[in-house]
């Protein structure tokens, strides 16, 4: 396979030897070598988690109809909005942070390959057809639909968090 | 038996071995833990935000609290199962660590804060609800909780770092 495709193999080197001396800049040095560098922007990552999951949750539950309608769709939509967009501004700084320092655990991570995948379907979904799904409160439309685009929405998302948990105990 | 030594032989039980030396259980609990974050802390975040006046500020706040602490209840009740398990499995590491320490006194101080505004603020929701804006004591409440929530969640992070 590799005599097949050395150019795949020769990409993969410089990408690593690209990586691997970026991460010997100062801030990234700070961020893996200091005692609570990573915590922090691990925890960072996990505030962003918090808020991005719980923005997702309330909306496919309110997709589907579960607990209390007093209020609209597009209402909430609209006032999950920011929240959403800024958690995962969070996400992806402090991931990048977190892969840009210690590159060696992520480049041949399988479960992180399945994560950046997952994360490309889910927010793919997310912009593509949940926030369209969400834009009028009156749905014309059977609710078998409605439930198949919260599950999918749901596994995507979650699907992420349990990759992204992989990388630490699956190589 | 001293409490540390108590921990030390919880960690060394049978059943916490099983669940340390396990290569699905431990990731399972612990993933289960992080994950149920959303469910749990992030609805009251949600709460706090809104009783705060920083975000969901044009619609009632009432409709919006019942329907976040049923599922909250859910959320907690994994938090708490998870978060037993992996306290068993690591009790003695535990047991000295700082972080963990605070995280258990932040944990305390957030479950009185809860009680009190459930005492105090909630019983006359529908009142102020309505009027733009919580009551000053509603609002320090829900600025307490999500102070201590983001503590909660670095030192339950960190604290692993250190074991």
């Amino acid at each position: 396979m590799f005599v097949a495709a050395p150019w795949l193999t020769n990409s993969d080197m410089s990408l690593l030897f690209a990586l691997q001396s970026w991460s010997s800049w100062a801030p990234f040095v700070f961020i893996r070598d200091s005692k609570y560098g990573m915590p922090a922007v691990q925890s960072f990552h996990l505030m962003g988690l918090t808020i991005l999951l719980v923005t997702v949750l309330l909306l496919d539950l309110r997709v589907v109809g579960l607990g209390r309608r007093d209020y609209g769709l597009s209402w909430l939509a609209r006032q999950l909005k920011p929240w959403t967009l800024g958690a995962i501004a969070v996400m992806i700084f402090s991931g990048l942070l977190m892969f840009l320092a210690t590159p060696g655990k992520y480049v041949d991570s399988r479960p992180f390959r399945l994560k950046v995948v997952l994360l490309c379907l889910a927010l793919l979904f997310h912009f593509g057809v949940l926030r369209r799904f969400t834009k009028t409160d009156s749905a014309a439309r059977p609710r078998a639909v409605d439930v198949l685009v919260a599950c999918l929405s749901l596994t995507l998302w979650f699907g992420v968090g349990w990759a992204g948990r992989a990388i630490a105990f699956i190589p | 038996m001293s409490l540390f030594e108590w921990c030390q032989w919880l960690q060394h039980t049978r059943f916490a071995t099983a669940i340390s030396e396990s290569d699905y259980l431990f990731p399972l609990i612990e993933g289960s833990h992080i994950l149920a974050l959303p469910l749990s802390v992030g609805m009251i975040v949600i709460l706090d935000l809104r009783l705060l006046g920083i975000a969901f500020c044009d619609g009632p706040a009432g409709k919006l609290v019942l329907n976040l602490l049923r599922w909250s209840k859910f959320g907690f009740a994994v938090m708490f199962l998870t978060g037993g398990l992996l306290l068993i499995t690591q009790a003695g590491k535990a047991y000295g660590n700082a972080f963990f320490r605070t995280k258990l006194i932040f944990l305390l101080l957030l479950g009185i804060n809860a009680a009190v505004y459930q005492k105090v603020f909630y019983p006359k929701m529908a009142q102020w609800d309505s009027a733009r804006g919580a009551p000053a004591g509603a609002k320090f409440c829900a600025g307490f909780s999500l102070v201590l929530w983001i503590g909660v969640i670095v030192c339950g992070r960190t604290m692993a770092y250190q074991f």
